[in-house]
């Protein structure tokens, strides 16, 4: 028994102490925190994202088991840091630099007065400039009017960036990915559009130990990398 | 003889296991003033760790690199600089700079309205909750109402044309040779289509009222204004349409948390006032 204390006090002691984008090249240190996360996932995480980070467009919950990211690069660092501060969660570190405006209201931002609202017809055109990035059948005059609205008075491009791949420094989606976050049907779009989208992640700093805050972290990391690192 | 040599090297050995684990639990234990660094912390400024993440994060920030490609001299830099904020913070506290320094007065307010805020967040309302408040605040969900409309101006004094207008735009729609035998002109304050909240700050609050309740095809009474007597014809009028609560879920959530955080704000602001000795001047009671 107390041999199996001393080795798990070791291993958290290794854990903590790595850097943690080098655990996934340690096999004893990610099946141990692996093993630990992913009790910890299912108490903390499962909530919204399911028992394996399964996506829900319907919920705008992300995958986590593919490798595509919305807030930085997929590293166990970046995990970790989401995990730790969340994402528009209210902690002063969380990552909370880009909502999505709600651009069928008299004010679309409330953190950017410069953001005006646009017409049924604008967002009718944006969502065919959209759909013809994401390379299906939309009417291609109106993603040209679409295409200029994206890039010009709409300021789309300014989070999204001008190509409408997205900036995962900002927690910006990729609009050319038919796997959209939120779904990709025309009304999902115009709602994203028209209502504006806030996910959230609550931060555990704090709340949980920053040991459980790191085996979270790899656990999570294991999903998209189920043969290790 | 052997048994009495036994009994002591048990006795010994037990008092070593004793000593070291009191020795082990007297570094360790939380609260305690400690000369170990917790796995966790990179340092312990008076007892006040230092986060390995926040400080790999910094490395990263400042130089674009993890622990591994870091420099010696790029981690004793980050370090440092921690090391330094750290003791000014504490430094501070000592020197009591929230009396005096109002920005820090105001940081101070926020981070306690933040941290309270992050409290309800992480807190996952249920399925349940989040129907029965759709439910309750079932009017907030609702698609913003389209607008395509004309909006007529008759000179003033030219309440009969207006009035003919009216009568004959119920059954026909508005055309340019119309309009000009009425002497009436389109204000042109509303685009093709638009959504409700844009046409009411077009139209003003009195013609966007009138013009709301209006269907598809209808025209308005004559309405006298002080720019002139007004005619408005609806060509189609799309009412805000409630969303179900699939598609009102992630705004429900929102408003939920939203709400919550109120609640708790506002609790913690009453047991703040209610533990405090706060005295009024009698001249400013």
């Amino acid at each position: 028994m107390a041999a199996v204390l001393v080795r798990e006090s070791t291993l958290e002691r290794r854990l903590l102490r790595a850097d943690p984008n080098s655990i996934p090249d340690n096999p004893a240190l990610m099946q141990f925190a692996r093993e630990r996360g992913e009790a910890l996932f299912e108490i903390h995480c499962s909530a919204c994202h399911g028992r394996h980070g399964e996506a829900d467009p319907a919920r705008g919950v992300p995958s986590l088991a593919d490798r595509e990211w919305l807030y930085g690069t997929g590293l166990v660092s970046d995990i970790e840091q989401v995990i730790k501060y969340g994402i528009r969660s209210y902690h002063p570190r969380a990552w909370n630099l880009a909502i999505m405006p709600a651009y069928a209201s008299a004010q679309p931002s409330a953190r950017d007065a410069s953001i005006k609202p646009l017409s049924p017809a604008n967002i009718r055109d944006l969502v065919d400039f959209m759909v013809q990035k994401q390379r299906r059948e939309a009417d291609p005059v109106a993603a040209a009017r679409g295409a200029l609205l994206f890039t010009g008075p709409a300021g789309c491009y300014d989070c999204h960036a001008v190509d409408a791949k997205g900036d995962s420094a900002i927690g910006a989606p990729d609009l050319t990915d038919p796997n959209s976050l939120y779904g990709n049907s025309r009304e999902a779009l115009t709602m994203s559009i028209s209502h504006g989208r806030h996910g959230m992640c609550p931060a555990w700093v704090g709340r949980i130990p920053a040991a459980a805050l790191r085996e979270t972290s790899v656990y999570v990391y294991s999903l998209s990398h189920p043969g290790g690192g | 003889m052997s048994g009495n040599r036994r009994s002591f090297v048990l006795m010994g050995g037990g008092a070593l296991a004793g000593l070291l684990m009191a020795g082990y639990s007297l570094f360790t234990a939380r609260g305690t003033s400690t000369l170990i660094v917790p796995a966790e912390a990179v340092a312990l400024v008076n007892q006040q760790p230092i986060a390995r993440s926040d400080y790999l994060l910094q490395l990263q920030t400042l130089y674009g690199v993890d622990l591994q490609h870091a420099t010696a001299a790029q981690r004793h830099k980050v370090l440092d600089d921690m090391i330094r904020e750290e003791l000014f913070v504490q430094r501070g506290k000592e020197l009591d700079v929230a009396a005096t320094d109002p920005d820090v007065r105001a940081a101070m307010v926020n981070s306690v309205e933040l941290e309270i805020a992050a409290d309800a967040v992480t807190s996952q309302p249920s399925e349940a909750q989040l129907r029965s408040y759709y439910a309750s605040h079932q009017a907030r969900y609702a698609s913003e109402g389209v607008m395509t409309l004309r909006d007529f101006v008759f000179p003033q004094g030219g309440a009969k044309a207006a009035a003919e207008a009216a009568e004959v735009l119920r059954t026909s729609v508005p055309t340019p040779a119309l309009l000009e035998r009425w002497h009436a002109s389109d204000s042109r304050k509303v685009a093709d289509e638009e959504f409700y909240f844009a046409a009411q700050i077009h139209l003003g609050e009195r013609l966007f009222d009138v013009a709301r309740a209006l269907p598809d095809g209808a025209a308005s009474a004559p309405i006298a204004l002080p720019d002139g007597i007004h005619v408005l014809y609806m060509f189609k009028n799309k009412r805000p349409t409630p969303f179900d609560f699939a598609a009102a879920r992630d705004q429900v959530l929102t408003d939920y948390r939203n709400d919550a955080i109120g609640h708790l704000r506002t609790g913690d602001e009453a047991f703040l006032r209610k533990r405090a000795n706060v005295l009024i001047a009698d001249d400013i009671r």
